[in-house]
């Protein structure tokens, strides 16, 4: 946890540098001081603290910072590396980056793995799609009958759960969304390709602190 | 000439995991679009009708309105010929089979004014596909 002398000036945490950033993802520089533009907005949006917190990010995402929603919570968690409660810069840009259209595919298979992974065991397991699948149905104000949901996790599972053991593991997954890959749609953001012309960046502050390499 | 059959095989069928990515709480774009959000309304809902039914619904929408369809595959277009405050008012539908008998329909606003857009919606659209809605259209909860 950061701590903030408060006498009277803001202190923000260390932000990450954005030459190492780009250097461990698929941003260039310019692209992740971009980035940096529309952190600063989502991060100071409830609590002007350099740091998005689980309000700011569903705030940035359903323009309703009360709004909570199973998926949107995956994502937070996904962003939140470290488990900390809220998601820093360097958070922000390494998650970002999976979401890149020219992102390797093995990193959008391995994000979506462990995003569906509900409970973190290694397997998507059937209760967690059925969960899953419940929520979004509730979310959309559908109702499917409990026999028609069996029937779409019958499916699902015989087409995507090679050993029929009732779980998907990680080669299970990289095979069905080789074959299938609109799964995949949903780890795209195209908008990460104009990213400089949606935030054109500004000379990147001095509220950025050199980190000593 | 079969052009309204649109034949849901069963391997076209969507699968679980197609159901979830379809969650909003999957789709980042807001953290991208532009500043001064308009809400979009985009219209989903279930029916046990045919892909046949939701098309021909759609296309008779279209003549009474005056505006040209396009299809292809599970997606039909709609068009309209005047053009509007930002352009064309440009409607696409696409048709997702969660099983053989049960079809998710999913309704977006492709080109032109968004005001126009949930005008169309509210005053054709809904009007035009409520006897063949399973659920009651789902609209996107306007935030408070």
């Amino acid at each position: 946890m950061g701590c903030f002398h408060s006498k009277g000036s803001k202190q923000y945490p260390v932000f990450e540098d954005p030459v190492a950033l780009a250097s461990q993802t698929t941003f260039s520089v310019s692209e992740v001081e971009a980035l940096f533009e529309l952190y600063k907005s989502i991060s100071s949006s409830v609590i002007d603290d350099g740091l998005i917190n689980k309000e700011e990010f569903q705030l940035a995402i359903f323009k309703n910072g009360k709004k909570e929603n199973l998926f949107a919570n995956r994502i937070f968690d996904m962003f939140d590396v470290k488990r900390k409660g809220f998601i820093d810069f360097g958070d922000f840009v390494r998650s970002l980056s999976v979401f890149h259209p020219n992102a390797p595919a093995e990193e959008k298979i391995d994000f979506s793995f462990k995003l569906y992974d509900l409970d973190s065991t290694g397997f998507i397991e059937r209760q967690e799609v059925k969960q899953m699948l419940l929520a979004l149905l509730w979310e959309s104000e559908m109702k499917l009958t409990d026999e028609t949901i069996e029937i779409i996790l019958d499916k699902t599972f015989s087409e995507a759960d090679t050993n029929q053991d009732g779980k998907i593991d990680k080669i299970d997954w990289q095979t069905y969304v080789t074959r299938n890959p609109s799964l995949l749609k949903v780890m795209t953001l195209p908008y990460l390709r104009d990213i400089t012309t949606t935030f054109p960046s500004f000379v990147f502050n001095s509220k950025v602190d050199e980190v000593a390499t | 000439m079969n052009q309204s059959e649109l034949k849901v095989k069963q391997s076209e069928t969507l699968n679980a995991f197609h159901i979830i990515s379809l969650s909003e709480g999957f789709d980042l774009s807001p953290l991208f679009e532009e500043k001064k959000r308009e809400e979009k309304e985009e219209l989903r809902f279930a029916t046990t009708k045919p892909a046949s039914s939701v098309i021909s619904k759609l296309e008779d929408l279209a003549k009474s309105v005056k505006f040209s369809v396009r299809k292809s595959e599970s997606r039909v277009r709609l068009e309209g010929s005047e053009r509007g405050r930002k352009g064309k008012l440009s409607i696409e539908a696409e048709i997702f089979a969660m099983t053989p008998s049960f079809l998710v329909v999913e309704v977006k606003k492709d080109g032109g004014d968004t005001l126009e857009y949930n005008q169309f919606c509210s005053k054709e659209l809904r009007p035009a596909l409520k006897d063949i809605c399973w659920t009651s259209p789902a609209e996107n909860p306007t935030p408070a």
